[in-house]
């Protein structure tokens, strides 16, 4: 029995071009199909001698299996392509659930990005604190009213030293003078406690804290990256104003305030060049740097920046409060 | 301090608005809120000087360029020294005490209304016109005074330290209090007559009988007062400025003012004044160097506008070089006492805002040395739908010790807010179990929550605080979609959770081990380590330590960023096989008591040859199976870099697999 060489090779070419089922169950009745070659080729062996029976028989069985093969799966294909189930697209998602970083965090993270790009490293220090780096290397001397302003949490010790709950970051930039090279551009984020609960005022709150010693900064270059700051932060051209204030670390010292709105000028920052008894304290010589630093508060700018009126929200677990905050 | 604006007005002799002057006042450092027809000064504590009319007056008179004020009408004393009346002053806490006896007083009449309305607008109540008489020269020149009984005071005084620990003494207004050795005080023949700065005994106060007076005015240093009036809960407006500091020359001048105005009150017989000193205060130069200045100013001011400034301010010129200008610092000015203190007042005369601004510098390039591992496990946790929360750090004993083990000493407060609460988080998990507990009872039935933040611990030298990274995923019910398919949060899904966050940040060879450390968890929870370190803990969450805050199963997480480091994962890249991969699955019945975990060590310990892969794809206990063991379907994936893989050579290596469990495990084939 003469079996075409090429059968298989223009069968699978013709599926290539079918369009639709109708056109490949008509191709396959052409192959496969009571008139096709294979079936009638079948229907022959009876005619034929025995030996030569079972050879044609075993290779029309191949033919026939590799036939029904290439159709299935061309059909899986024609099938996969067009055949699906009708949805009602409208119908809800899976339950899902909204993420979010809390609205500190987002702050928190906004301030430092804009120092970053200026190089200032970022130091987390240590909540709980020693007098040492709390009040004393800070120019708060022992008794002096000074640390009234900051109603301290004090721990239970029996080790010498005093231990405190940070009442600022400060204490961070003074383990960093003395431990860091010089020049040294830096932010010290985190939190920090006050003996004080009332509508306004939390027991812990967050600060940023900057800090650089180099030389020849002046007052101009602090007000300089101030005013830069807040504008990148409100995203808008800012009235700014600087009047004179009063903290133990820094000579001179400043308030910050911005004009905000309707609610007039508001105390957004303090800073000051760095008291050069802070300087000596950490080794640093004053003939030849000179520092400035500043401090915020992270939830005053948050309630600035959302409109959040009760300071209190932050620190309530309340899910209805932070899934406005987008993520 | 208080002080009602018609009344300043009148003393500066201004024109100026209510508003207008606060800005003046503001701008110059003197914060000012306006309240009703008063304006509050929020005066810096190094600014005592200024918490009175004249030292306002002082500041106004400076930044408004005008002339000094005229000098304040008294009645001229001669100053008298008799150890019969002073006896002996402690110098290391008074630096002079002065003492006026006024005898016979007659005819005492009231201050005049405005006077009177001025003392009660600055909060000071009026008591008896001649102390209401000391009350405003304080409120005038900023010298407290105190006014004795002089019948009533069996003199000599001694101003010292008292030799008893502890001495009860009623003060004024009738507490009695246990006045320290630590603390200055006022002594007569018969005992403490006044605690130094603070308060005045009952015994020798005035009355409405008194018809003679010993008025006080003296230097009690800072260094002594500050804090003791705390101590005894007696904040007074005269404690408020020892503490801060008072002109230590004002007290003659504070006495003669004193009778001065007394004169337009009431008629005496007799007066005089007596004095003691310990040593007289220095006069104090502090140097200028004016190009330093401006180097640290950025300005390009000139020696003569800087002289005037400071001039303006008080400061005399002692000496002048070509270089620097010396001057001589007034006495109420005991807050400067270094050049960069002048430079202050030079910026706040010529104003802060009138600083030219430069442009932001930025510092030198440096390693980032920050550990970027939190940022990144936040965002992960947030991308896989939890909220962040924010908490206070402090707890009560209950629940810190429900969350910590025994040999976890508590971080302690010494002066809590709240004494419920005295002890520092040793775990974030009691916040988060509350957060849990207030979201359900509003009605939320799915929550994924993390916090993260410090615990505290006490060592035996100090404290330590260590980061955590803590969790819960709670779901109230069971999560239902309309379309019926089955959502249930599990212990392995919270270990798939997990496992996708550390994966996705690079961290590939983590380990899972089971926990010896167990707290919030019940034993279904796993230490996670990366080599010897262990980076987090994951479990099902033990209902018993909740507080009953938590009511159904529910799993959390406690991750330590600090112990991972992403900066270091630097992986090496190999070529990629291009040959296709093979699967086979087998299912092998084990003993029950075999861990999954034992199944995979014997497998990877196996070198088998071509396996890439292995999983867990089913278990099956029951029908067929015998009791106490367990069927496991597992899949294998096999992969040659060099060649497609032959059939025989993955049975090859099958069946190395299966004699490998059947070792090691007595595992059995299933058919």
């Amino acid at each position: 029995m003469q079996i075409p060489q090429d059968l298989i090779e223009t069968a699978a070419l013709k599926l290539k071009s079918v369009q639709s089922e109708a056109e490949f169950f008509q191709l396959r009745a052409q192959y496969l199909g009571k008139k096709s070659f294979v079936v009638t080729a079948f229907s022959k062996l009876r005619d034929l001698q025995s030996d030569e029976k079972v050879n044609a028989a075993k290779e029309l069985n191949l033919l026939k299996n590799n036939l029904t093969k290439l159709f299935e799966i061309s059909l899986e294909d024609i099938e996969g392509q067009g055949d699906h189930k009708k949805l009602d697209v409208t119908l809800p998602a899976d339950p899902f659930l909204v993420g979010s970083e809390h609205p500190i965090t987002k702050i928190s993270q906004k301030i430092i990005n804009y120092f970053t790009p200026l190089n200032y490293q970022i130091f987390s220090g240590n909540e709980i604190e020693t007098d040492f780096y709390n009040f004393e290397a800070l120019n708060f001397p022992e008794n002096h009213p000074a640390r009234q302003m900051h109603d301290t949490f004090y721990l239970n010790s029996s080790s010498k030293s005093e231990y405190l709950l940070r009442t600022h970051t400060s204490n961070t930039q003074v383990h960093a003078m003395l431990d860091e090279d010089l020049p040294l551009y830096m932010l010290s984020p985190g939190r920090v406690f006050r003996c004080d609960s009332d509508t306004t005022h939390l027991p812990m709150f967050t600060q940023i804290e900057g800090l650089v010693v180099d030389e020849d900064v002046t007052f101009g270059d602090l007000k300089g990256v101030l005013i830069d700051f807040l504008e990148y932060f409100f995203n808008e051209k800012m009235e700014v104003r600087f009047r004179p204030s009063y903290f133990p670390f820094t000579e001179p010292s400043a308030e910050v305030d911005i004009k905000f709105g309707k609610q007039g000028w508001l105390e957004i920052l303090g800073c000051g060049m760095v008291h050069p008894n802070v300087l000596n304290g950490c080794n640093i010589d004053t003939k030849k740097f000179r520092g400035f630093a500043f401090g915020m508060g992270v939830e005053r700018l948050a309630m600035l920046y959302y409109g959040v009126t009760d300071i209190r929200e932050f620190y309530s677990s309340n899910l209805d409060f932070l899934n406005q905050f987008p993520s | 301090m208080k002080i009602q604006y018609s009344y300043l007005k009148n003393f500066l002799n201004t024109n100026l608005s209510q508003k207008k002057l606060s800005d003046v006042f503001t701008q110059v450092g003197f914060e000012c809120e306006i309240e009703g027809s008063l304006i509050e000064f929020d005066i810096t504590p190094n600014r005592g000087d200024a918490l009175s009319l004249r030292g306002l007056e002082r500041e106004f008179n400076a930044h408004q360029l005008k002339k000094p004020s005229q000098k304040l009408q008294t009645s001229s004393l001669k100053l008298i020294q008799d150890k019969k009346i002073i006896n002996h002053i402690d110098g290391s806490g008074c630096g002079n005490y002065h003492l006026m006896p006024v005898k016979g007083l007659k005819g005492i009449k009231n201050l005049d209304s405005k006077k009177r309305s001025f003392i009660e607008s600055a909060g000071i109540p009026l008591i008896n016109p001649l102390v209401d008489l000391g009350n405003y020269v304080m409120l005038e020149i900023g010298a407290p005074m105190h006014v004795f009984d002089l019948d009533k005071l069996s003199l000599p005084i001694n101003v010292r330290f008292p030799q008893e620990k502890h001495n009860a003494v009623t003060v004024i207004g009738g507490d009695v209090k246990d006045v320290q050795s630590s603390s200055l005080t006022i002594q007569d023949q018969s005992g403490i007559q006044a605690i130094a700065g603070i308060i005045g005994s009952e015994a020798s106060s005035v009355s409405s009988k008194t018809s003679s007076i010993a008025v006080e005015a003296a230097f009690f240093r800072p260094e002594v007062t500050v804090n003791q009036a705390r101590k005894y809960g007696l904040a007074t407006d005269a404690s408020h400025r020892f503490e801060r500091g008072v002109d230590p020359e004002l007290q003659q001048t504070a006495l003669e003012r004193y009778l001065f105005l007394l004169d337009q009150i009431a008629e005496y017989d007799s007066v005089e004044l007596y004095y003691s000193y310990s040593h007289k205060t220095k006069k104090k130069n502090v140097k200028l160097d004016v190009a330093r200045f401006n180097k640290f100013s950025g300005l390009s001011l000139k020696a003569s506008k800087a002289i005037l400034i400071l001039k303006n301010l008080g400061f005399k010129v002692h000496t002048r070089s070509e270089k620097n200008v010396t001057f001589n610092i007034p006495s109420h000015r005991f807050d400067i006492s270094m050049e960069e203190d002048l430079y202050e007042e030079l910026l706040r005369s010529y104003g802060y805002d009138n600083i030219p601004i430069s442009k932001p510098k930025a510092g030198p390039i440096v390693n980032n040395k920050q550990n970027n591992a939190l940022d990144n496990l936040r965002l992960g946790l947030v991308h896989s739908g939890f909220k962040e929360l924010m908490h206070m750090p402090f707890v009560s004993r209950d629940s810190f010790h429900q969350l910590n083990s025994n040999n976890w000493k508590p971080a302690e407060l010494h002066n809590p807010i709240n004494e419920n609460e005295p002890l520092l988080r040793g775990s974030l998990f009691r916040s988060l179990f509350a957060a849990v507990n207030s979201n359900v009872k509003k009605g939320y039935t799915s929550i994924k929550i993390f916090e993260a933040g410090n615990v505290f611990k006490k060592e035996k030298s100090g404290f330590n605080q260590s980061f955590h990274l803590s969790g819960m995923i709670y779901y109230h019910e069971p999560q239902q979609t309309w379309s019926q398919k089955e959502l249930i949060y599990d212990f392995f899904s919270l270990k798939g959770e997990i496992s996708k966050l550390l994966h996705t940040l690079g961290m590939q060879n983590i380990e899972f081990q089971k926990t010896s450390s167990l707290m919030p968890f019940n034993e279904n929870a796993l230490d996670i380590f990366i080599g010897k370190q262990k980076i987090a803990v994951i479990g099902e969450i033990e209902l018993s330590v909740t507080e009953k805050l938590v009511k159904k199963q529910a799993y959390g997480f406690v991750i330590y960023p600090e112990k991972i480091s992403l900066a270091s994962i630097n992986p090496k890249i190999v070529k990629t096989s291009k040959f296709p991969l093979s699967t086979r699955d087998i299912n092998v019945v084990l003993d029950k008591s075999i861990s999954y975990e034992e199944v995979e060590r014997s497998i990877s310990q196996g070198a088998i040859k071509h396996l890439v892969s292995f999983n867990l794809i089913n278990t099956f206990e029951g029908k067929d199976i015998p009791k106490g063991s367990v069927s496991m379907t597992l899949r294998f994936t096999f992969q040659s870099n060099t060649k497609s893989l032959l059939e025989s050579e993955i049975n090859r290596s099958m069946q190395m697999t299966l004699n490998l469990l059947e070792k090691r495990l007595n595992a059995k084939i299933r058919s």
